[in-house]
């Protein structure tokens, strides 16, 4: 690893990002917010499929997805089934710390991106292995999106519970808004990557094996401690005993009484009604075994009452109570704006366009750069000026379809 | 295998070997930061007391606990001492502490820590490259930094529990999974800001935000939102772009597959495995979008199919084809895959008592580097002595007298 020239902590380090899952883009994207140079790898042509993955920008047809995901990126093509493709990737990986790749076990070792052939060559470099179900083990060659992985960490099972559960008991359970299983491993993916950077002076490079779904596993991790404790949890059971999300006037808010005071303060919080009054109704031991009385009332109450008005008075009793908000007032909210949670974008074709950075206040770069609207926009930067390589080969490599 | 804090296998090095976190985070967010650290070798010292103790140590009512845990994962790993913080001399003992340590990780509300003596501030003036790590419902700044929160509301203000659910249905509460997905993002976070100390011997206060952690699975609907002020709302198992993809009842009860299909091959592949061959030259199915347009009467048909046979059979026939398909997995499901237990995701533990649970493993393999879960649940203040005996040199008499005084408590 170089020494860090500027303030973000992964200034000067390279990384060459050949993956097509949202996992592998997500934690790509990640490392590039905190510092690294990160050279996404594409197949030439038409690009990664995640480019025609809808909902769509405005303008020309940019993936809402893939250009989150894909954001402060250097793009390259290059066909790594051919000789001199995968001589380039050599050179490129000379250049590199850390390689990330998420290509089926069963053909790495036709592209010659097995991890002990690439160790071969490069003893110092960080392989990480962005897979589903990992490098190794039965399931290592299965094929799957997000909504197989979320079923597979175990909370895909889980979902949905409280007043969708007691709406719909009879449906299939219901995913995660998006991608949240791939965000997750990503975000292990990233945890990897760093721990390995962090030994990689003294112990040189190894291959590190993440799975999406053993980083979803450990999500979930209080499913296999409950297990433990005798109870196997599905989505009625799991259920919050009380509480959980509220209908009201004019939206949802969620609510939790976890202590006593909190409780007490949504006594009052709902005028101190006469079923509140009842001996039982004090133990919070009993309230948990007989929460769907509680909800009957809660909810009932609940469907008079206005959503920022009950917040407030909510929040003023110490009552944990929160609005169920949309992109809209997100982006409106006050917090958001006191936090610099946005970073505006140009998106080609689309305009400038305020995005989300990181999901914390670190070290992060202050400027953010759309992914270039064609594959291979930097091949010029990457494979000229970073490996030295003239603009003559370069064009005899596009003419023959290399890059 | 107890693995005694002061015996390193140089060895076997793990990535934050050598590395001493002090850890004042309760209930799941911050615990599950600090555990991923434990994971990788990191010296994790817990600190409650008698009058705070983590809510796995009690009962948990809401959640139909009804008595404390007899074992977190969360805790596992780590060392556990008694400082009560309300204490002039627990407040003191505490700077020690995190004077001998890397990195220090809280969860209190945005303030606390500060009228404790031991902000960031503060702390910099005892050790000037500590990385502090501040675990919050809404981070330290803005005008709703004091808001309370647990996991199902910050995945409210966050929005993704907005864009949850059915699409004719309300939002849905997420759960454990979005407390333990802000401490994994605080995990990368806090790996970072140690890195960025190694490489610059700078430290730094690391401020997550669980709110802003929920906000950021919903950036790709920020961003339509942003460009085109439109938004997709709940959509249900729906991915636009993916059709069929959803969840299938398969043979028992309560029993699931996931299938989820974006390309054409994937889409012969599908028909192949179903033995409907005719849907592959049928132009209603020919493109995704028209295959999204008739989705619904695609899931009829597949669920038709699926009924009737197990999720075992028909994962190992679609994977065949080339299909993403997946069981819904539960608990007992993962426990017993034997792809889970080869690649060593689940670990038995066994407690100093003997008793014996199934835990989650450590969720990467390094090659050289690997982590690693060793220890139970720690008793509270199990390592007082340790700590603050061996670690700060305490005399015994001054430790009893501490104890007395209820510093120690």
């Amino acid at each position: 690893m170089p020494a860090a020239l500027n303030d973000t902590p992964l200034d000067g380090v390279v990384v060459i990002e050949h993956c097509r899952s949202v996992a592998g883009s997500y934690a790509g994207r990640m490392l590039a917010l905190m510092g690294a140079r990160v050279i996404k790898i594409e197949a030439p042509g038409t690009g990664d499929p995640l480019r025609r993955m809808p909902p769509f920008l405005d303008g020309e047809q940019r993936s809402a997805l893939f250009d989150y995901i894909n954001v402060n990126k250097a793009s390259i093509t290059l066909d790594l089934s051919t000789k001199p493709g995968r001589a380039l990737l050599d050179e490129l990986l000379k250049k590199a710390d850390v390689f990330m790749d998420d290509t089926r076990p069963l053909d790495r070792r036709a592209l010659g991106i097995d991890p002990e052939q690439v160790a071969d060559q490069q003893p110092s470099l960080l392989y990480a292995s962005v897979l589903p179900f990992g490098a190794v083990g039965n399931h290592c060659n299965y094929f799957a999106y997000e909504l197989n992985t979320l079923h597979s960490g175990g909370e895909g099972y889980l979902m949905p519970n409280g007043l969708a559960l007691d709406l719909f008991p009879e449906r299939p359970p219901v995913k995660i808004y998006g991608q949240f299983a791939q965000f997750v491993g990503g975000t292990s993916a990233v945890c990897a990557i760093i721990s390995g950077l962090l030994v990689q002076d003294q112990v040189g490079g190894q291959l590190l094996d993440i799975s999406v779904q053993d980083a979803n596993v450990a999500l979930s991790c209080f499913n296999i401690q409950r297990l433990g404790e005798g109870v196997l949890e599905n989505r009625h059971g799991r259920s919050f005993q009380y509480g959980g999300v509220l209908e009201c006037v004019d939206g949802y808010v969620g609510l939790l009484t976890l202590e006593q005071k909190q409780w007490e303060g949504l006594v009052k919080l709902m005028g101190d009604p006469e079923w509140t009054q009842e001996e039982w109704l004090k133990d919070p031991l009993n309230r948990g075994r007989r929460g769907a009385e509680i909800n009957k009332h809660i909810r009932a109450w609940a469907k008079s009452q206005r959503v920022e008005d009950l917040v407030l008075r909510g929040q003023a009793q110490g009552v944990p109570l929160a609005k169920y908000v949309g992109p809209d007032e997100i982006m409106a909210a006050e917090q958001t704006k006191a936090r610099d949670m946005f970073v505006e974008v140009d998106i080609p074709g689309v305009g400038k366009v305020p995005m989300l950075t990181a999901p914390f206040q670190l070290m992060t770069p202050e400027t953010l750069t759309a992914y270039p609207a064609q594959p291979g926009a930097s091949n010029a930067a990457v494979f000229c000026e970073m490996l030295g390589h003239s603009k003559a080969e370069l064009d005899r490599w596009r003419a023959d379809k290399v890059v | 295998m107890m693995n005694k804090p002061t015996i390193n296998k140089p060895t076997i090095r793990k990535p934050l070997q050598g590395v001493r976190i002090t850890d004042f985070t309760v209930h799941a967010a911050g615990p599950f930061c600090t555990h991923m650290l434990a994971l990788l070798g990191a010296e994790c010292i817990k600190v409650e007391s008698t009058k705070r103790m983590d809510v796995f140590r009690k009962p948990h009512p809401v959640y139909g606990r009804m008595e404390a845990a007899s074992f977190a994962q969360v805790a596992a790993n780590k060392l556990s001492i008694q400082i009560n913080m309300k204490h002039a001399r627990g407040a003191e003992l505490a700077r020690r502490v995190i004077a001998i340590s890397d990195i220090m990780c809280e969860s209190f509300r945005p303030g606390v820590m500060e009228r404790l003596g031991i902000g960031y501030e503060a702390l910099k003036a005892i050790k000037h490259d500590i990385v502090m790590v501040s675990i919050s419902a809404c981070g330290q700044t803005g005008p709703e930094r004091n808001y309370r929160g647990y996991a199902p509301l910050f995945g409210a203000t966050g929005g993704l529990g907005t864009l949850t659910g059915f699409a004719d249905g309300p939002p849905v509460e997420m759960r454990h999974a979005m407390d333990h997905g802000t401490g994994l993002a605080a995990a990368a976070a806090t790996l970072a800001a140690y890195l960025r100390k190694k490489r610059t011997g700078k430290g730094q206060h690391v401020d997550i935000s669980a709110r802003e952690v929920a906000t950021s699975f919903i950036g790709d609907a920020l961003l339509q939102y942003a460009a085109t002020g439109q938004s997709s709302g709940r959509q249900g198992n729906d991915i636009p772009g993916m059709a069929p993809h959803n969840v299938y009842p398969c043979l028992g009860t309560d029993m699931w597959i996931s299938i989820a299909v974006a390309q054409d091959s994937e889409w012969a592949g599908l028909a192949r495995a179903m033995g409907r061959e005719q849907w592959i030259s049928d132009p209603q199915y020919a493109t995704s979008a028209s295959r999204w347009e008739h989705r619904r009467v695609l899931d009829e048909e597949i669920a038709q199919w699926t009924r009737t046979r197990t999720r075992e059979a028909l994962t190992a026939l679609l994977q065949k084809h080339g299909v993403a398909a997946f069981p819904s997995y539960h608990a007992k499901d993962i426990v017993e895959d034997p792809h889970m237990l080869s690649r060593g995701a689940i670990k038995e533990l066994r407690s100093p008592k003997g008793e014996t649970r199934l835990a989650v493993g450590v969720p990467w393999r390094f090659s050289r580097t690997p982590g690693s879960i060793d220890t139970w649940t720690p008793e509270l203040g199990e390592h007082n002595r340790y700590v603050f005996g061996e670690l700060l040199g305490m005399k015994e008499s001054e430790i009893l007298e501490l104890i007395e005084d209820q510093a120690i408590y």
